[in-house]
């Protein structure tokens, strides 16, 4: 069979696409997009440190894009990546800091923490869903909110040191930053979410490819009723779907705030959630779609401040690219379908040259 | 299709070259600013900082620059002091407590680089170490003096009325405003024979300093309740509750707002002159933004020292001119600044029985 390249080729001209609109504007305020784009990449790019950064930024919106991507697979809508990833956090960061333990120990059980923690924050909105037919975005919605004075209220009270806003920062031995790898690339924030984080990957893409749970997922993803006709456990299937979710967006939490982070801030809602959903559907939910479109959002992150310090740009429209990007990602019937013209086309002529008829 | 994209592209490239080239004189990309939580026109802390480093940037030729941290955590923050670092800029002022382990990190990893830090001292995470490099200035300001003088006189202006409080996150200087405020109102009390109240209940850190909405809605429970006057110290937030103010003045309704920061009556404007802000409790941090940037000018930059801006050095204080207070009022206030100045009056910056 051949390969389908749609995914990609929709992918890669949304990014195209939305380059040249960022170019446009930049021309429209009168500054000069080549200049600009040389700053906003070089940003990312121009030293070890700042590869590392993209990295380490890339590294929790890798787990939230995944999170949203494996929902979206069963036909769910992921919207609670943020109030999963603060629930993972916070059970980490409880751990982290009211257990010692020695660090072999104690990055496993908050690693394990993060991932129930976040499951359990996913499995709600699956299990109301299933149950109640509540549609997952307006719970995992509700969610969120919840998560947020959950957490604003247990940090406050309870893991506060010195400031009110943010916990007390997490002790080296419950933070996932490793010294060697920080000065390795001399002083970056790369720690080994990344390795949780591509770990994730290979194991989601595992789960969907290759194993039953991931076939009926699917299943239910492309037709509920069909699935359902089929034998498939229908509503057991969305609230596993759910639980993954969540337990994704948990380890997002657990990155984001014992690595990249070392504290955790109340009254915040992290973005990185709902970036998530960007980063699900320029990776066009697929595994390896979301590491990379990840780390493309992870350079224009990084470099958007670099841009803004060398030019004129604000980088407003840095954040501009990245909205046009989405909407062209979401909208890529029009690539999508000028892809498999331009194919069709082709394979007409082939057939032509081989004689064929139709 | 392809040929139109095509087309599209060349004419990007050609128009890119050619705003190229209209480039204007260079200016020394030297004075950064990285914004604290809320934004550049949050009306007070951030706007107030960045107003006094435009000013002497254009009196002394520098291209001034802020960039806004896309997170707050203390990795967002030193990306973007790294990114003004990278691109040339030699002296950076952060505003705000948040700033503190940051520069801790920052003053060590850029020793060429200045800093000045408004309102905070560098420690490391644990609070086990402070150390204020020899390229850093920690700037504090008397937010309790300012405060209390606001609160001495909206309450003589008011005389009689019920009064609630406004916070950002409840950080020092926010509680210090607020502590300050009431003291203000008690001195009033005591000695110009006014009866300014102010109930628990009306004492709210909202816990963010950008929730603009989220201000206007506790504005408006406020006024529901009762309330005559709120002293807001809270950014944008407080930007919401002044917005919640003016449409009820429009309305009719005789209420106030007092501002902070800077002088905020303009932002208080409804209709022709008139305006909300009763008054503000103003810190003087545009001056000390200026101040830095002209010291760096003039090579007279001094790093490793805490400088402190109270009454006695006009560091705080409340508008010179308040169309809303009556000349008594502002002599009253004189008279109380000047005592303030000599320590005559001396406002206390911890809690003590005052309302959270």
């Amino acid at each position: 069979m051949k390969r389908d390249y749609t995914g990609i080729v929709k992918s890669l001209g949304a990014v195209f696409l939305g380059l040249l609109a960022g170019a446009i504007l930049m021309i429209a305020i009168g500054a000069n997009p080549l200049k600009g784009y040389f700053y906003l990449f070089q940003g990312g790019l121009k030293s070890i440190e700042r590869i590392g950064n993209v990295f380490a930024i890339a590294t929790t919106l890798i787990l939230t894009g995944l999170s949203v991507a494996f929902a979206f697979r069963t036909g769910l809508f992921n919207i609670g990546a943020a109030g999963q990833m603060l629930i993972g956090g916070l059970c980490a960061t409880v751990i982290g800091l009211s257990v010692e333990l020695p660090r072999l120990v104690l990055l496993p059980v908050m690693f394990l923490a993060a991932l129930i923690g976040g499951a359990v924050w996913g499995v709600i909105p699956g299990f109301l869903k299933a149950r109640f037919n509540v549609h997952e975005v307006v719970a995992t919605i509700m969610m969120n909110w919840i998560a947020y004075w959950v957490v604003y209220y247990t940090i406050r009270n309870y893991f506060t040191a010195g400031l009110e806003t943010e916990s007390a920062s997490m002790p080296a031995a419950g933070q996932l930053r490793v010294s060697w790898l920080s000065q390795l690339l001399s002083g970056s924030y790369l720690n080994l979410g990344i390795v949780i984080s591509i770990l994730c990957v290979i194991v989601i893409k595992f789960i969907l490819d290759r194993t039953t749970l991931g076939y009926e997922l699917k299943a239910v993803g492309f037709n509920r009723h069909a699935a359902k006709y089929a034998g498939i456990k229908v509503n057991r299937s969305i609230i596993l779907s759910m639980m993954i979710a969540g337990g994704l967006a948990g380890l997002a939490g657990l990155t984001y705030y014992t690595g990249y982070s070392v504290n955790i801030q109340i009254g915040i809602l992290p973005s990185q959630g709902f970036d998530g959903i960007a980063v699900a559907l320029l990776g066009a939910t697929s595994p390896w779609g979301v590491f990379f479109s990840a780390t493309f959002f992870g350079i224009l992150h990084a470099g958007k401040g670099f841009m803004n310090a060398n030019t004129s740009i604000p980088p407003q429209i840095s954040d501009s690219i990245i909205a046009i990007i989405i909407y062209f990602t979401a909208t890529s019937l029009f690539i999508e379908k000028l892809y498999k013209k331009l194919r069709g086309r082709r394979a007409d002529r082939k057939q032509i040259k081989a004689g064929g008829d139709e | 299709m392809k040929k139109i994209l095509l087309v599209v592209l060349v004419v990007a490239m050609i128009a890119s070259m050619m705003a190229g080239c209209a480039k204007k004189a260079d200016l020394l990309a030297t004075v950064g600013m990285v914004t604290d939580a809320g934004t550049i026109n949050d009306k007070s802390f951030n706007q107030g900082t960045w107003e006094g480093i435009v000013k002497a940037a254009e009196e002394f030729g520098y291209e001034p620059k802020y960039l806004k941290p896309v997170g707050t955590t203390k990795a967002d923050y030193l990306t973007e002091i790294g990114n003004l670092v990278d691109s040339g800029y030699k002296l950076i002022v952060c505003p705000g407590f948040k700033f503190e382990t940051t520069i801790y990190e920052a003053q060590d990893k850029w020793p060429e680089v200045l800093f000045v830090l408004i309102d905070g001292t560098p420690h490391n995470d644990d609070y086990s170490d402070f150390k204020l490099g020899y390229n850093v200035a920690a700037v504090f300001f008397a937010e309790e003096q300012s405060g209390f003088l606001a609160g001495v006189a909206a309450a003589v202006e008011l005389k009689t009325a019920e009064f609630g409080f406004i916070g950002g996150m409840e950080i020092p200087a926010v509680q210090k405003f607020n502590w300050g405020f009431q003291q203000g109102l008690a001195y009033a009390n005591t000695n110009y024979g006014t009866s300014a109240t102010i109930k628990a209940e009306n004492v709210i850190y909202q816990g963010t300093f950008d929730d603009v909405a989220a201000g206007g809605a506790i504005a408006a429970q406020m006024y529901d309740k009762g309330v005559d006057c709120i002293f807001t110290a809270a950014g944008g937030v407080g930007v919401g509750a002044i917005t919640e103010a003016k449409a009820r003045a429009v309305n009719g309704e005789n209420i106030w707002i007092v501002g902070v920061d800077v002088d905020q009556y303009p932002d208080g404007v409804y209709s022709g002159e008139k305006s909300v802000i009763l008054t503000s409790a103003m810190k003087g941090i545009g001056t000390v933004a200026y101040d830095m940037v002209k010291a760096f000018h003039q090579n007279t930059f001094k790093g490793g020292v805490t400088l402190i801006f109270d009454a006695s050095n006009d560091g705080i204080g409340i508008p010179a001119e308040n169309p809303n207070l009556s000349s008594e009022t502002e002599s009253i206030a004189a008279d109380v600044f000047g005592m303030l100045k000599d320590g005559t009056i001396v406002v206390s910056t911890v809690q003590g029985d005052l309302i959270k």
